[in-house]
C-alpha cells in the first residue's frame, strides 16, 4: 500500500503538470498517430493523454522504488543491533 | 520544525487500530468547536463554496463567466479571453500564488492550511455532516465500537449517501468549469453525457469523497508538498499557534475554587480537550510540529476552558517564537511583521502584480503567424514583377467580428496583389492566402526582410507588425 502510493501520487502530480503544458503547446487535432489523423475527440485525447503521462511517470517512480532498495537487502535484518533477540550472533557486533 | 527524534532501540510494532491507509494510527475522531477561529473557518467555507460552486452559473455576454474551454482551446475569464498562446499569463498568475504563499506563510504561518484549502474546507464540510448524523466525538467512537447493528448500518449509509451527493455535485461542478455547465446540465438531465464526462465527474467525486471523508489529515501529514516545505518560510517572527509553556506549566488538574498559583500549578487544568479537537490529532502543548495545519481549533477550544476556570485567555493562542520568549505585547508582535524576509517577499510580489496587470491592460487582442508558402518559393508574374505567396493566421481575439486591413513593407513598390480586407468572426482564427508582389531589382538576391501590418478598422490601436522574409531570384 505504502509503494503505492509512492508511486502513484508524486506521478499524478508529474502527471497533470506534463498534461498542462504538453496540450498548452500542442493541439490535440494537431497530433498524428503513425502518420495517420485521428477521429478522436479532444477531451479523449486529452484524458487519454493525462493518463499516458501518469503512466510513465509511474514507470519512473516505481523504478526509483525498485532501485532504491539495496542488492541484498532482502538478507539484511530489518532490527537494529540492541533490539535482536537474545542468542542472536549478530546481536552484538552490530553488523547487518 | 521539530520532527520527533527517532526513538533508537524502541521499534516496537503498533497495533494497527484502523486500516491502514499509509502508516499505522489511530483514527482520529475530532471533536466539535466552537469560537472566533471557527466562525472565520465557516466564513471561509462559506466564501470559497459559493464562489466554486456559484461561479460556473454566472454569465457574461451571454457565455459562462469564468469557462476553461477545454475542446474550444479557449479561456474565458469575466471580459478576458485566454488563448493557448497566453500561457504566459498563466505562468504569471502561478508565480504569484506562489510568492503570496511565501508571504502569508511567512507572516502568519498555515493561512492558508486552516481557513482556505479545499482539503480543509471539505473536511470540514464533511465533519459537519458526519456530526449531523453520527453526532459529536464521544458518540462517534462510541456508535464505532458499537458491533453492527440495524441503527449503526442506517446511520453509516446515510453519512456516506449525503457524502456521496456532495462529492458528485463537486465532480460536476468541476467539470463544469471545463465544459459549458448549462450544456452539461442538461446533458445529465437528459441522460446524454458522454463517456469522459462520466468518468470525470465520478473521478473528481470520488476523490473528494475519499479525501474528506477518510483521508483528511493523512492528505496534509503525508501527501501534501506545501506542508513538508513550509518550514523554510518560518523565522522566530513568524505567527504561529502556540501554547504558553511558562504560563501554563506545571499543569494538572484542580478545583474550580482552589488556588492553583500557591499550589505550585500552571494554568492548563489538562483537560485535554485541545487534543480532542484537533483535526490531525497532535498536542499543541508539545510545541510546534509539522502536522499542525494552523486551524486554530486549539485556540477557541482552550478559551472556552479558560473562560470556565476565569482564567485570563491565551493560554493557546496567536503568538510568535521571539513574542514567547520576550513577552512581547500585540503591538511589538505586529512590528516585527516588517522585516526583510516578509519586505522581500512583499516587494517582489507588488512588483509582479503590477508589471501582470500593466501587461494585460496593454494586450492587444489580434496575433498574426505568417508562414510562407512552402512549395512555391518566388514566381515571376506579369510585367516580370516577383510574386511570392504567404499565409496569414489572423488571430481575433476579440469577442466580437473584426475587419482587419492588410499591408505589406519593408521594399520598394512592394504591394499585395489579393484580398487586403480580412474579415474575422469573434474570436477565431482565420488563415488567409496573401500574394505580395516587387520589382525584380528591389532587393538584394536571396532573402529580403520585409513587413506585414494588420489593423483593425475602427480599431487603430489594435495593430501587429510581423516580420516576414521575401525571396527574390
Amino acid at each position: 500500500m505504502k509503494q503505492m502510493i509512492w508511486i502513484l501520487w508524486p506521478s499524478f502530480v508529474v502527471g497533470g503538470i506534463a498534461e498542462t503544458i504538453f496540450f498548452t503547446l500542442f493541439d490535440p487535432q494537431d497530433l498524428q498517430i503513425f502518420g495517420v489523423q485521428h477521429e478522436m475527440s479532444r477531451v479523449a485525447i486529452y484524458s487519454i493523454g493525462f493518463f499516458l503521462f501518469w503512466l510513465m511517470a509511474a514507470g519512473s517512480s516505481a523504478f526509483t522504488c525498485f532501485i532504491q532498495r539495496r542488492a541484498d537487502a532482502p538478507y539484511r535484518c530489518p532490527l537494529p543491533a540492541c533490539d535482536r533477540p537474545l542468542g542472536c550472533p549478530k546481536r552484538e557486533e552490530g553488523g547487518t | 520544525m521539530a520532527e520527533p527524534a527517532p526513538r533508537q532501540g524502541s521499534a516496537k510494532i503498533i497495533p494497527i487500530k484502523e486500516d491502514v491507509l499509509y502508516e499505522a494510527q489511530k483514527k482520529i475522531y475530532a471533536r466539535s468547536v466552537s469560537g472566533i477561529f471557527a466562525t472565520w473557518r465557516w466564513i471561509f467555507v462559506w466564501f470559497t463554496q459559493i464562489l466554486f460552486y456559484g461561479l460556473c452559473w454566472v454569465e457574461w455576454n451571454g457565455r459562462q463567466a469564468v469557462l476553461f474551454d477545454l475542446v474550444e482551446r479557449k479561456f474565458y475569464i469575466l471580459g478576458l479571453v485566454f488563448w493557448p498562446q497566453d500561457v504566459f499569463y498563466l505562468a504569471v498568475l502561478l508565480i504569484i500564488s506562489a510568492l503570496a504563499l511565501f508571504l502569508f506563510t511567512a507572516v502568519a504561518g498555515r493561512l492558508f492550511c486552516g481557513y482556505a484549502c479545499p482539503q480543509t474546507v471539505y473536511t470540514e464540510i464533511f465533519m459537519w455532516v458526519e456530526k449531523l448524523f453520527e453526532g459529536d466525538r464521544a458518540a462517534r467512537m462510541k456508535l464505532d465500537a458499537a458491533p453492527m447493528s440495524a441503527r449503526k448500518l442506517g446511520l453509516k449509509s446515510a453519512k456516506h449517501l449525503a457524502w456521496i451527493v456532495i462529492g458528485l455535485w463537486t465532480g460536476f461542478t468541476f467539470v463544469g468549469y471545463f465544459t459549458p455547465i448549462r450544456t452539461l446540465m442538461h446533458e445529465v438531465v437528459s441522460w446524454q453525457l458522454g463517456p469522459w464526462q462520466i468518468f470525470w465527474i465520478l473521478f473528481y467525486g470520488f476523490a473528494t469523497w475519499g479525501n474528506a471523508g477518510f483521508m483528511r489529515e493523512q492528505v496534509c501529514k503525508y501527501m501534501c508538498p506545501y506542508a513538508r516545505f513550509q518550514g523554510v518560510m518560518f523565522d522566530p517572527d513568524t505567527l504561529i499557534v502556540t501554547y504558553d509553556t511558562e504560563r501554563g506549566e506545571p499543569r494538572g488538574s484542580r478545583s474550580k475554587k482552589s488556588d492553583h498559583k500557591a499550589a505550585g500549578k500552571g494554568d492548563c487544568v489538562d483537560c485535554s480537550i485541545c487534543v480532542q479537537v484537533c483535526p490531525v490529532g497532535i498536542d499543541i502543548r508539545e510545541g510546534l510540529q509539522y502536522e499542525c495545519i494552523g486551524c486554530s481549533a486549539c485556540i477557541d477550544a482552550c478559551d472556552q476552558v479558560m473562560d470556565k476556570m476565569s482564567y485570563p485567555r491565551g493560554l493557546i493562542r496567536y503568538s510568535t517564537e521571539h513574542a514567547l520568549k520576550e513577552h512581547w505585547g500585540a503591538r511589538e508582535i505586529v512590528r516585527h511583521i516588517a522585516r526583510p524576509r516578509t519586505l522581500l517577499y512583499g516587494s517582489v510580489l507588488s512588483a509582479i502584480v503590477i508589471a501582470a496587470a500593466w501587461a494585460l491592460a496593454v494586450r492587444v487582442p489580434l496575433k498574426v503567424d505568417v508562414i510562407r508558402d512552402r512549395a512555391a518559393l518566388a514566381r515571376e508574374v506579369e510585367g516580370g514583377r516577383i510574386e511570392n505567396l504567404f499565409r496569414l493566421q489572423v488571430m481575433n481575439m476579440a469577442e466580437e467580428p473584426r475587419r482587419f486591413a492588410l499591408s505589406v513593407t519593408g521594399m520598394d513598390a512592394l504591394q499585395i496583389a489579393s484580398e487586403r480586407i480580412v474579415e474575422v468572426p469573434a474570436a477565431t482564427t482565420q488563415s488567409v492566402s496573401v500574394r505580395v508582389r516587387a520589382e525584380p531589382d528591389a532587393g538584394k538576391r536571396g532573402s529580403n526582410r520585409i513587413y506585414f501590418e494588420v489593423r483593425a478598422l475602427n480599431h487603430d490601436d489594435v495593430n501587429v507588425r510581423e516580420k516576414a522574409s521575401f525571396l527574390l531570384p
